[in-house]
């Protein structure tokens, strides 16, 4: 009885969080930062369940941090047009990370779905008392940015030709 | 000039006032239900502000945690010990003798009053009965001063069981606060999460800027004021000092208040000396000046931005609801109900923009 108040019914399993820890060491977010201590953060992020056709957000919505697919599939469309599909391990959303803005896009669950939200409190934290490893992570971010804004130019180029 | 709203934007704001009068009704509720506690649930969460960045260092100097927490907390307790046994003495004993003082204080401060309004209604062949002015005012400002300094002096007893249970609150605080944080900010329905940890993240790094800038302030003032009654001769030096740094907590009217305990000590000192009032009023202004031109620039402005009347009818309520603390409370607490207005206004504004838009 006493577990059914004091344990979090959200908190992942270890075998969820080595799961966590996985995905986000494959992706560029992570990179060159080790294994244990993106383990350690998976710990405190926060897993969060949605139905099929469920909302994540919507445009327009103020964002909070990113969001790794964990399992299932998000849709990501802008005035009804799918910019793009995101299946388990992919991630969206990073903008919220660097930048208290809008978020530019809706983002809505295709399919029933487990989803990993890692906080821009949650990077502050960390930042303060991981400040080297802070900082390979906000240049990994900066350089997903980028990549993110070459392929929108590219897009646009295209457009225009 | 307001402009003219559409629709949507009105009913956004009579949802965000619906929601808004909830959680202020909760958060009066919380109060009124913690308010046995209070004092101690503050003073650890006032703690917690000002430690965590020396944990945090602590901690990146490859510290464990909990040792860290523990090294912050001895710390925190051999201040307080050195606090209890050095300072607060001394402390209680000038009140005391404060206490002892104030009629005789009033009474010469009236005589003052009386000496110089017949001299200025000489003069300007008019008849001003300044005693009659002050009577009421002075009387029922001897009763509330005698009232607090007795309230000092009799709740020593609860001051000493705060100062323990507060090292052991601020102990679990430090090591749990995040944990239980986000169990209870998990409980969010999905729809909300987001805006959730939004509120939350910007209402804790304005309260915790809010916080360290008038704890600084605080300090500062304190030790400007109890400097410049030390050099005037002024007597109770420390004391008048620290009251005038605590009294700056509460705005606008604080600092008055100090100038008046000021006026009312010089005013007893004898010999009299009309010197004495105006160098202790010189030493208030002077503290003021240093505030408003050095301290709130740096450590308070832009922290919070609420309008002055908000703030003195905050202040108003405030006090009357929850008394002393419940003033000091009133401004963090106003700073986070806008911040939250705000928000949840951007959030169902933004909805009723969204729906009005697809359908």
């Amino acid at each position: 009885m006493s577990n059914f108040f004091w344990d979090n019914i959200f908190k992942a399993s270890s075998d969820e969080i080595e799961d966590i820890a996985r995905h986000w060491c494959s992706s560029p977010l992570f990179k060159n930062i080790p294994k244990r201590h993106v383990r350690q953060l998976a710990e405190n992020m926060h897993v969060r369940h949605y139905q099929a056709h469920e909302t994540v957000f919507r445009e327009g919505d103020q964002g909070a941090g990113t969001i790794l697919v964990l399992d299932g599939e998000v849709c990501i469309k802008a005035r009804n047009n799918t910019l793009a599909t995101l299946e388990s391990g992919d991630f969206f959303g990073e903008i919220a990370l660097a930048e208290n803005d809008k978020r530019t896009a809706d983002a809505i669950c295709t399919r029933d779905s487990t989803l990993v939200f890692f906080l821009r409190q949650d990077l502050e934290e960390w930042i303060e008392t991981e400040p080297r490893l802070g900082a390979a992570f906000l240049m990994n971010l900066a350089s997903v940015l980028a990549q993110r804004l070459h392929q929108a130019n590219q897009l646009l180029a295209r457009g225009n030709a | 000039m307001p402009r003219i709203r559409n629709d949507g934007a009105s009913s956004a704001y009579l949802e965000t006032f619906k929601v808004s009068a909830v959680l202020i009704a909760l958060f009066l509720a919380s109060f009124y239900l913690l308010s046995s506690v209070l004092l101690p649930v503050i003073i650890s969460f006032t703690l917690y502000a000002l430690s965590l960045p020396f944990v945090n260092y602590l901690v990146r100097k490859d510290i464990n945690r909990s040792a860290a927490i523990i090294i912050m907390l001895v710390i925190m307790m051999s201040l307080s010990i050195f606090a209890i046994s050095v300072a607060l003495p001394q402390f209680l004993q000038q009140a005391a003798i404060l206490k002892n003082k104030l009629p005789t204080m009033l009474d010469q401060f009236e005589a003052f009053t009386g000496h110089y309004s017949a001299v200025l209604g000489q003069t300007l062949g008019i008849e001003i009965n300044t005693t009659q002015i002050l009577g009421s005012l002075l009387a029922q400002s001897s009763s509330l001063g005698k009232n607090l300094l007795g309230s000092i002096t009799e709740q020593l007893f609860a001051i000493t069981l705060a100062m323990i249970l507060v090292p052991v609150l601020t102990y679990f605080i430090l090591k749990d606060f995040k944990s239980l944080r986000n169990k209870l900010l998990n409980w969010l329905p999905n729809s909300s999460f987001e805006l959730g940890w939004l509120i939350y993240h910007r209402v804790t790094r304005q309260l915790e800027a809010y916080t360290r800038g008038v704890m600084l302030q605080s300090f500062i003032i304190a030790l400007v004021a109890s400097s410049g009654f030390l050099i005037i001769g002024l007597e109770m030096p420390i004391l008048l000092g620290s009251l005038t740094g605590l009294l700056n907590l509460i705005p606008y009217v604080g600092p008055l208040i100090a100038m008046l305990l000021s006026v009312l000590v010089a005013a007893a000192m004898t010999p009299f000396d009309v010197n004495m009032i105006y160098l202790a009023i010189a030493v208030i202004i002077s503290a003021q000046i240093v505030d408003n031109t050095i301290v709130i620039p740096a450590f308070i402005a832009n922290v919070v931005d609420l309008h002055a009347v908000l703030v003195i009818v905050g202040i108003i309520i405030f006090g009357n609801l929850f008394g002393a603390i419940g003033v000091i409370l009133a401004i963090p607490s106003l700073a986070a109900i806008k911040i939250i207005y705000r928000n949840i206004y951007a959030d169902i504004h933004n909805d009723s923009r969204q729906s009005g838009g697809r359908t």
